[in-house]
Formats: structure tokens, C-alpha cells, sequence
């Protein structure tokens, strides 16, 4: 899910940067002292995340964790996503340093999105198995469909590609989907105060 | 008749051959940080007289290699990338001789990579929980 340096335009990085940049602002308000470590720990789970290689067919692709860094970071995964993108790009060459804005942003977006529509239900009790698995397919579909619409105002010949990644991450979905369900049941017993 | 055809096919037919060439080739293998070989990916060579097109693209084999031959000295880039977004660009200083072939830094073994990077992720929350803690 990571785009690479070189490929879009100056105004989408840019516009990806300031989009980052009040993201990042509102969450670092938004995290208090005792949801610092919490920050961290998911944070590192994120980064350490694109090192699990999922195969698929020929080709293989890593996971991602949106669902669950959203569900429990809630506005402070902006700045979570930064730092972990921002050392993704320096030691694994993951992405790069001036798209880095645009690729926060679009995991941040994502992962803000299932929490604000499946949050309450998945904290609530009932079918959150289901809301679990929804979150999971739907934060990486998003994420997935932000890097088709950034390489799509790049430059109309990027659509085909942007179908491609599209298309290409259904069965990642499916995985993080599932992925979801697991952490957020093991967190729901272990760790409740995670999801509050 | 029959001599017009003949002459007619000759005429149309290109003439291909090879040789084996004596110029010193680079080959690369590409790689992602896991281990896993970059196969099949897309590959795209610059040379230092052109920055922006590529004299060469192609893709990496199986085992994630792909090889170039430079003609003439400077920095060459090979950018290979996949659907994915990740990308990979290799940067081989070629001397005058196109003999001595310098691959780079070596990078550190990954797992030192990573503990380095949740390492730095405690220190700057560290630093954070450290000012919040002060300001209330």
C-alpha cells in the first residue's frame, strides 16, 4: 500500500503533507499521558507488521493492521502511522520520505474511518465478530482506493494501475479481515481497556 | 518466376546474428527486506548522460537478478519496483575502465533493523509521556 518516490504529482504530495500535517496535530492533542505507551506499542506493531509476508498465488504482499490501529488509537493514529512510516522509509525502503505525507494520510484515513463507523458496535458486544471482520475488509479497501484516487489526480493514465492495486488487494482485505476478528476478540478479553 | 520470388525473399528477409560480446556486465539481485528475492518485478535502468528515461527496462528473473552492461563511466541507477508500491533503486559507480564495479554499502542484517526502529518509536513516546508528564 505504500507508493513510492517519484510517481505523483507536487500538488497531490503536497496536499497529502497538509492533510497529514492537521492529522497528525489534532491526534498528538487528542493522546494523553497514559495513552502514550499504548501509542507506541500499537505503532511498533504497525512497523513491524510490513515484515509478515502473506503469499498470494505468485506474488506476496505484507500485513497492514489498519482495522486495529484505528479501533484502538482512535485520532492518535495519525501520528502513530507517522513515526512508523517515517522509519519504514529509512530502514526497510518502504515508500519515501516526500511521499511520506500522502502514504500517512491514506493509512491514517483508513484506519479513522472504521473506528468512527464500527467502533461503537465492535466495543458494544453484539456481532462484533462481523463488525470486527467489516472493519478489517474496509479499512484496506480504503486504503487501497486513496492510493488509486492519488495516482488517478497524478495522472489520468494511472487508472489501470490504480485498478490493479484495487483488485489486487481483495484477498489482503479478506486477511486483514480476519486478522481483525482474532485481535479484537483476544483484546475485548485481555486488554479491554485498549478499546475504550 | 522462380528466380523474382527468390529474389523478392531475400529482399524482405532481415538478417540476424550475435557474437558474444566482451564488455563487462553488472548483475544485481534484488531483494525485499524480509529475504524475499524481488521476482518478475519491473526494472528500469538510467544511465548518468540521462537522468529521466531509462536506456533499458525489463524485468528481474526468478532469483531477482537483472543484469546490464554500462558503456560508459558515472553513477547508473536500477530502479526495480513492484504493483505494490515498493521500490527498490541500486546505485553502481562504474569507473573508467568499466572494470572496477563498486556495489555500495552493505546495509545491516534486518532484524537489527527492526529492533532499531521499535527502539526508536519507546524513545520518542518516552520523550512525549517525559513533557506531558512535566506539564500537568
Amino acid at each position: 500500500m505504500h507508493i513510492s518516490e517519484g510517481i505523483l504529482s507536487g500538488s497531490v504530495l503536497a496536499a497529502g503533507w497538509l492533510g497529514s500535517a492537521a492529522g497528525i496535530s489534532y491526534g498528538l492533542k487528542k493522546t494523553d499521558t497514559a495513552k502514550i505507551v499504548r501509542t507506541a506499542l500499537i505503532s511498533s506493531a504497525f512497523f513491524l507488521a510490513s515484515l509478515v509476508n502473506v503469499r498470494i498465488g505468485p506474488s506476496s504482499t505484507h500485513l497492514t493492521l489498519l482495522a486495529p490501529m484505528g479501533l484502538v488509537l482512535g485520532f492518535g493514529v495519525f501520528p502513530a502511522v507517522f513515526v512508523a512510516l517515517l522509519l519504514q522509509a529509512l530502514l526497510f525502503h518502504f515508500g519515501g520520505l516526500l511521499v511520506l505525507g500522502v502514504n500517512t494520510f491514506i493509512m491514517s484515513a483508513s484506519a479513522l474511518l472504521v473506528y468512527v463507523l464500527f467502533g461503537k458496535f465492535i466495543r458494544g458486544g453484539r456481532y462484533a465478530v462481523v463488525f470486527s471482520f467489516v472493519a478489517g475488509v474496509t479499512a484496506v479497501m480504503t486504503g487501497a482506493c486513496l492510493v488509486g484516487a492519488a495516482l488517478g489526480m497524478t495522472d489520468g493514465n494511472f487508472f489501470t494501475a490504480a485498478k490493479i492495486i484495487i483488485i489486487a488487494h481483495i484477498p489482503v482485505a479478506l486477511i486483514e479481515g480476519v486478522v481483525t476478528v482474532f485481535l479484537m476478540s483476544w483484546l475485548k478479553k485481555s486488554a479491554p481497556e485498549f478499546l475504550s | 518466376m522462380l528466380v523474382f520470388m527468390s529474389w523478392a525473399c531475400e529482399v524482405h528477409a532481415h538478417g540476424v546474428g550475435y557474437r558474444q560480446s566482451g564488455m563487462k556486465a553488472v548483475a544485481l539481485e534484488f531483494f525485499y527486506s524480509t529475504g524475499e528475492k524481488m521476482s518478475y518485478r519491473e526494472a528500469k535502468v538510467f544511465s548518468p548522460k540521462d537522468e529521466k528515461f531509462a536506456v533499458q527496462s525489463g524485468r528481474t528473473d526468478e532469483a531477482g537478478r537483472f543484469a546490464f552492461v554500462p558503456d560508459c563511466e558515472g553513477e547508473w541507477r536500477v530502479i526495480v519496483r513492484d504493483e505494490e508500491g515498493h521500490q527498490c533503486e541500486a546505485k553502481i559507480d562504474v569507473t573508467p575502465e568499466l572494470e572496477a564495479v563498486s556495489p555500495g554499502q552493505q546495509e545491516e542484517p534486518l532484524y537489527v533493523r527492526a529492533l532499531l526502529g521499535v527502539s526508536i518509536i519507546f524513545n520518542i513516546a518516552m520523550i512525549f509521556y517525559r513533557r506531558e508528564k512535566h506539564a500537568h
